[in-house]
């Protein structure tokens, strides 16, 4: 009898135990998210101070405005309908449920709706303590494709235009990307082992081949190239801001990072005991520490080699991030720096060849998050060949394959321009892309913003040949 | 194919994942990442010392 009571003691206490870690768990999880926001929000103050010092003095707080701006009308827009647009179509069009049960139309309406039944996962429940913050995470990685389309267009787009793209991009192009290529049920996933833990090419090319197509209908600053087509460089009118936001965007990164992981306690975990990716394969934050750090480094090094230029040098650290965003759950640390020391290195050659074909980045972003976004997740392509891509065994679940991440790349660099081009085109057609010329000349500050950024300073910087003769 | 186990197989995995453990890829991109630091310190040595150089005069 006494053995017998003994053993239902213990029963009783495993099962107090293991209800107890359940709770910690889900503790655990929502506050992991919790705290990626405001690390992510981190990635805002940053593309702030960078756009603001690449700008030039009379445009300098339009540039934060829009910026501003950018981050507000993204949330709401997330809420809106951004966080359904992920649920509803992984599988593609119509929305079709997937396999794994999380996906299609029919969950989205139950889950993520500000109506009907599904708006009792859009608002405080004491009963869900994972959908605020997965939306949190989620809406911050909207807001970010937003700022890197941000960068690229200052000084010279309308206020209204500029945040009907993003919102074009935000909750809607990015969004498709990631349900596509960064869900358990995503077309590219289940079919073609798209692998991109970190989003080199769901977010960063997304956002970054957005921007080119909206480039391309906004045209150049006046003053950026001259009668023969060369270029001239249009300083910004504070280096150090600008060095030091792009250094905030990597320590924000760490969150964006972080905000990758699935944990385990929330309604979406692939399990009640270890980390995961998105896609069900495991990873750890050392992985993430090892490589990251490795890859900041790489990149930095390898722009510093040939530019000598804080900017790219900073920049170099984004690439080196980016490069190796898609198998930072996989890569050896070295073998990651050697990735983002290449990327670093062809960083400054490819914006210049943009350049030459008269597309005027301010601040490279096309370069930085299109082109070494897609450069990222080839390489894992070629160098991840062969791992399961799902939680499985090959065979059962796709692997990764080059010939996948360059189908995944593809679709990425059209979800990108797409409709940035066709979305630009259209306000363009409306008057509502492109500020007048003499409000450019003046300086969108005076038509734009009540305040002045530096009132006691005088004018801008000389504009320069971009590439001077050696 | 750098999948560390022989079986393709993410229930196989029990311990490092990265590409290519067990072979000589940790080794030898360690050896080239070590590699590069040393030449670009290189490289950024002289090509500073030659700017630096034509300030001689000034």
């Amino acid at each position: 009898m006494e053995e017998q009571l003994a053993e239902l003691a213990a029963q009783v206490a495993a099962l107090e135990a293991a209800s107890g870690g359940s709770v910690t768990n889900t503790m655990f999880a929502e506050t992991f998210y919790y705290l990626t926001i405001p690390l992510m929000i981190i990635i805002h103050a940053g593309f702030l101070a960078y756009e603001m010092g690449a700008s030039r003095l009379k445009n300098v707080l339009s540039s934060g405005v829009k910026n501003i701006l950018a981050f507000a009308f993204m949330i709401p827009t997330f809420y809106f309908f951004g966080w359904w647009v992920y649920w509803g179509f992984p599988t593609g069009i119509p929305g079709a449920p997937g396999p794994a049960g999380i996906s299609g139309i029919e969950y989205a309406n139950a889950i993520a709706l500000g109506w009907g039944d599904g708006a009792q996962y859009m608002g405080p429940n004491i009963a869900d303590n994972a959908s605020g913050v997965f939306f949190g995470a989620f809406a911050l990685f909207a807001a970010t494709t937003a700022s890197i389309m941000s960068g690229a267009v200052i000084e010279r787009i309308q206020t209204v235009g500029f945040i009907i793209l993003a919102i074009v991009l935000g909750s809607f192009a990015w969004v498709v990307a990631a349900a596509w290529g960064w869900h358990a049920d995503g077309w590219l996933v289940t079919n073609f082992g798209v692998h991109d833990y970190g989003a080199a090419g769901l977010v960063h090319a997304v956002a970054g081949f957005f921007a080119l197509g909206v480039l391309i209908n906004l045209g150049p600053r006046i003053g950026k190239f001259n009668a023969d087509g060369s270029a001239n460089h249009i300083p910004g009118h504070n280096m150090p801001l600008t060095v030091v936001g792009l250094m905030l965007i990597i320590v924000g990164f760490w969150g964006f990072l972080m905000a990758c992981v699935i944990v385990p306690g929330e309604a979406w975990s692939w399990f009640g005991d270890k980390m995961s990716t998105i896609y069900g394969t495991p990873i750890t934050l050392s992985a993430l520490s090892f490589n990251i750090l490795m890859g900041i480094a790489g990149g930095i090094i390898g722009s510093w080699l040939f530019t000598r230029d804080p900017f790219w040098m900073m920049s170099g650290a984004l690439a080196g991030i980016i490069s190796t965003a898609s198998g930072l759950d996989i890569y050896f640390p070295a073998h990651a720096f050697i990735i983002a020391f290449s990327a670093g290195l062809i960083l400054k050659p490819c914006a210049d060849w943009l350049e030459n074909r008269g597309i005027d980045d301010a601040v490279g972003a096309v370069t930085v998050h299109g082109t070494i976004g897609l450069y990222g997740v080839v390489m894992l392509g070629i160098w991840g060949a062969g791992y399961p891509a799902l939680q499985g065994a090959a065979g059962e679940v796709p692997t990764v394959s080059l010939m996948g991440q360059i189908i995944g790349a593809v679709v990425f660099f059209l979800l990108g321009f797409v409709p940035g081009y066709v979305v630009s085109y259209i306000l363009k057609m409306f008057g509502m892309l492109r500020i007048r010329e003499g409000a450019e000349l003046a300086g969108m500050d005076l038509v734009k913003v009540p305040a002045a950024g530096y009132p006691e300073w005088g004018g801008d910087a000389p504009v320069t040949p971009a590439h001077p003769a050696e | 194919m750098l999948f560390p186990y022989e079986e393709a197989s993410w229930s196989a995995v029990d311990g490092a994942m990265f590409m290519g453990w067990g072979t000589s890829l940790p080794g030898l991109t360690t050896a080239i990442a070590m590699a590069i630091c040393v030449v670009v310190l290189v490289i950024g040595q002289r090509s500073e010392t030659a700017k630096a150089k034509a300030f001689d005069k000034l």
